[in-house]
């Protein structure tokens, strides 16, 4: 470590921050060592960050087309040095198709989150602060919701709007937020009564004013942890729509639709089927070590400090 | 070859972990162990059969059930399916003005039961039928016949004699086949009606008895080789020999179909010898059994096609050059060689193979500068989108992706919606897509049954009564609507041939219907199982001649 990063780190960690955004730096960085630490919590950052590389270089590392094959010539090949994964069975290259398939999987998975998490929050925090029918109202349309199987209310929901990728990330998103909503509750309950929000209240703010600025923030790091871990749940809901035809259309390389076409070769040709299978698992890991890790990290309980 | 080594080395471990869990799920036969000499364990998705009425089953499987368990006055013959023999009846003549067919009995024939088959019991059954008037009644109905005047048109003249009278001088070839149908079976009146039900005569329904109706949905009063001993819904079959059937008795005793759904499932089960033919082996599966050495396949052409149709609402479809265009975007060869391969042989006219005046012409082929070309011709030289409604199984799938591929390579967009076979069927009947791929199976042996669905088309506004499938896409066809009537009125069979030929010549130039292929049915069996043979169509799939070593 050379001389001014030892001076930048003890900068971050100095016991009286000069500036709130030095505070804030030295919190972040205590954070992410706490982060670093957990091994395993780092490879599963490494994971999705080779998931973000491959969907936005999809194009220049993709060998073949993901979406044209040679029905005729190249149909249902084992791996081998041409093509890595093998084939499937309208002779499409499995790796090309995996390769872009990441892009479709971080766009479900982001746009569920961006979809979920907020209107988990808004619920959840309004419910907490407001109290009395509010929150009655609120917790009882989440108890509708968390009493059906998320599959197969996503499922109806598909139906309902039709297929496609679309209309698979909003029934997701529809059926993912009841928990996010639970955890928002839980938390606001925790502070609504602590002595800083009665002096914000005191001051004039207003209760929007309350939930957005001052009790929001406090439930965001616990709903991350939630979020990342409900990650890899979303993969595999978007794979089983998938796998059911519900999900992309062809010849979008989802990659549960790609199990499903894969699944009649499965005695003779197992790679159609295992390739993606393969892919969702790997993925799916890689998003519950990094909520772990994230968990652990972002704890104010667990911290050690 | 390096795909060679990863097969071996992984098929047992799969192969054993899938056969662990038939035997956890229970229920299940012990492993390996053999089937009974004189017993034929088929396994085979029988989920369809709904009832065991003739006069109302109109599904697949249960044609098979019927096929074998009862006699008709008329069946196909299976060595020139153009033609059909006696069941019940010895001899028939047709009279001068082609209304009225008059069928000798065979003397001295009986039911299952013990009781003598009569022409009686043969009138009585197409009362029965159009009586009922289910699904499957159209058949008889379509010669006239309704519950006022049937006992008059299908009489018993006398103990052996039967006469029908049609209400006009079809086709004798016509009539005859669709006596061959299943709901053309002969019932023993006399145990049929000891069962019959007393109903109270209303304004739907105006008989005072149902005819055993509630008593035939799951029990068997015919003449067949085979009786239909017990049957519970979507899990067995038993059907057993018929001792009084009065041609060659079977070898077999005893006959048992088990309702097995998954292709790899049957297959494991038929190397282990738990069943003795598999029925549904999908294509990679049927592979596998061909090249066992133990086993023994068998395939027959059926009586249903798969096409792409193009509704004649959208504008770039309705153009003819495009609809040429886009019988030349389709790998035949390809589809044929991977696909379908087993399942099915590609076909480019809409009548089935083997039956009468089907025309055996396949003049397209996968040529995109062709379609390029037609396509300029069109006005359409950059190609043009359009929607495809694709139910979400196989085969219909893959053909649909292909299709895709190939369709791109000439500038035409396909954008695949996939749907349930509800959703997309619901859609297509109210003609309201672009394209749709579907199956046709024949309602009846008879070239009119396709020629009437794709090249009929009788008034082609929205409210028609008769929706055809040249309906459902919008194809106005007024003369080709008139040819297939006359057809159905020549009376001599080579010229009948020659107008379903020309028919489907017309189809295949102009019709926006691109035909791909033809359903093969296939069987995988244990080496030891003899002569199973299937028919064209699930009614004739004989069960009588299989005899096992």
């Amino acid at each position: 470590m050379s001389e001014t990063a030892m001076t930048r780190r003890e900068w971050l960690l100095t016991d009286r921050p000069q500036s709130r955004l030095q505070a804030r730096l030295g919190r972040a960085y205590v954070t992410w060592r706490r982060f670093a630490a957990n091994r395993l919590a780092v490879i599963g950052m490494l994971i999705i960050l080779g998931l973000i590389v491959l969907a936005i270089f999809a194009p220049l590392l993709a060998p073949y087309s993901p979406y044209v094959g040679d029905l005729a010539k190249s149909r249902l090949l084992p791996p081998d040095a041409a093509h890595w994964l093998g084939t499937d069975d309208q002779g499409r290259d499995i790796l090309s198709r995996l390769i872009y398939g990441s892009r479709l999987t971080l766009q479900v998975v982001v746009l569920v989150a961006i979809i979920a998490a907020p209107l988990g929050l808004l619920v959840g925090t309004v419910a907490g602060y407001a109290g009395g029918w509010v929150d009655a109202v609120l917790m009882r349309i989440t108890d509708i919701f968390l009493a059906f199987p998320k599959l197969v209310l996503a499922l109806a929901f598909v139906a309902a709007l039709g297929p496609g990728i679309g209309n698979a990330i909003i029934a997701i998103a529809i059926t993912s937020w009841p928990p996010y909503a639970r955890i928002a509750r839980a938390e606001t309950l925790t502070v609504r009564n602590s002595d800083y929000i009665s002096a914000v209240r005191l001051m004039g703010a207003s209760p929007w004013r309350i939930v957005l600025r001052h009790i929001m923030p406090l439930c965001i790091s616990s709903l991350i942890v939630r979020v990342t871990l409900d990650m890899a749940g979303i993969i595999l809901t978007a794979a089983g729509l998938g796998f059911l035809g519900l999900g992309a259309q062809p010849p979008l390389p989802e990659w549960g639709a790609m199990i499903a076409s894969g699944r009649r070769f499965i005695l003779d040709q197992w790679w159609v089927a295992a390739m993606p299978g393969f892919a969702i698992l790997v993925v799916s890991l890689g998003f519950n070590l990094l909520g772990d890790g994230l968990r652990d990290a972002l704890d104010p309980r667990g911290s050690s400090q | 070859m390096n795909r060679e080594t990863i097969t071996v080395r992984v098929r047992p471990l799969l192969a054993g972990a899938a056969f662990s869990l038939l035997l956890a799920s229970g229920g299940m036969a012990p492993a390996f162990a053999e089937t009974p000499a004189d017993t034929l364990v088929q396994a085979w998705a029988i989920d369809d059969t709904i009832t065991l009425d003739p006069a109302e089953s109109f599904e697949l499987s249960p044609a098979e059930f019927l096929g074998n368990g009862y006699d008709m006055l008329v069946r196909l013959d299976i060595d020139d399916t153009t033609k059909v023999k006696g069941g019940i009846a010895e001899s028939w003549e047709v009279s001068e003005d082609g209304l009225t067919y008059t069928f000798k009995l065979k003397p001295g024939i009986k039911f299952a039961s013990g009781n003598p088959v009569t022409a009686e019991d043969v009138a009585w059954s197409f009362e029965r039928v159009v009586k009922l008037d289910k699904s499957p009644a159209f058949i008889l109905t379509q010669f006239g016949l309704n519950g006022d005047n049937v006992t008059e048109k299908a009489k018993a003249v006398d103990e052996g004699t039967f006469v029908f009278t049609v209400d006009k001088a079809y086709a004798p070839s016509f009539v005859l086949n669709c006596l061959t149908a299943t709901v053309g079976a002969v019932l023993d009146k006399k145990l049929v009606m000891e069962h019959a039900e007393a109903r109270t005569p209303s304004d739907e329904y105006k008989y005072d008895t149902d005819f055993g109706y509630g008593w035939m949905k799951t029990n068997y009063a015919g003449s067949g080789p085979f009786k239909i001993r017990d049957w519970r819904a979507n899990e067995i079959l038993v059907m057993e020999r018929n001792d009084n059937y009065y041609g060659e008795k079977p070898a077999l005793t005893r006959v048992i179909y088990r309702h097995v759904k998954e292709s790899a499932t049957q297959r494991l089960m038929l190397e282990a010898g738990d069943i003795d033919v598999a029925r549904n082996l999908e294509p990679g599966d049927f592979e596998a059994v061909s090249k066992n050495a133990d086993l023994a396949t068998t395939s027959a052409a059926k009586g249903t096609v798969y096409y792409i149709s193009l509704n004649q609402k959208n504008e770039n479809l309705a153009k003819p050059e495009v609809r040429e265009a886009l019988k030349y975007l389709v790998d035949y060869d390809a589809i044929g060689a991977t696909l379908i391969k087993g399942i099915g042989e590609i076909r480019q006219t809409y009548q089935a193979k083997g039956v009468l005046g089907a025309l055996d012409a396949s003049p397209y082929t996968f040529d995109v500068a062709k379609a390029k070309e037609l396509l300029e011709k069109a006005g359409l030289k950059d190609g043009f989108s359009v929607t495809f409604d694709v139910r979400n199984t196989q085969p219909v799938t893959g053909i649909a992706e292909s299709f895709q591929q190939t369709a791109g390579q000439a500038g035409v967009k396909v954008e695949i919606i996939p749907g349930d076979g509800k959703q997309t069927l619901t859609k297509y009947r109210a003609r309201n897509h672009d394209m749709y791929i579907g199956q046709w199976g024949m309602d009846y042996w008879d070239p009119n049954s396709n020629a009437e669905a794709f090249t009929s088309n009788p008034d082609n506004g929205d409210e028609a009564s008769v929706k055809t499938l040249a309906w459902r896409n919008a194809w106005d066809i007024p003369e080709l609507t008139g040819e297939v009537k006359a057809a159905l009125l020549e009376r001599d069979n080579d010229k009948r041939a020659e107008m379903y030929k020309k028919l489907q010549q017309q189809a295949l130039d102009t019709s926006p219907f691109v035909m791909i292929f033809q359903q093969t049915e296939v069987a995988g069996m244990r080496g030891n199982v003899k002569n199973y043979k299937l028919g064209p169509n699930f009614d004739t799939n004989f069960l009588a001649p299989v005899t096992k070593d």
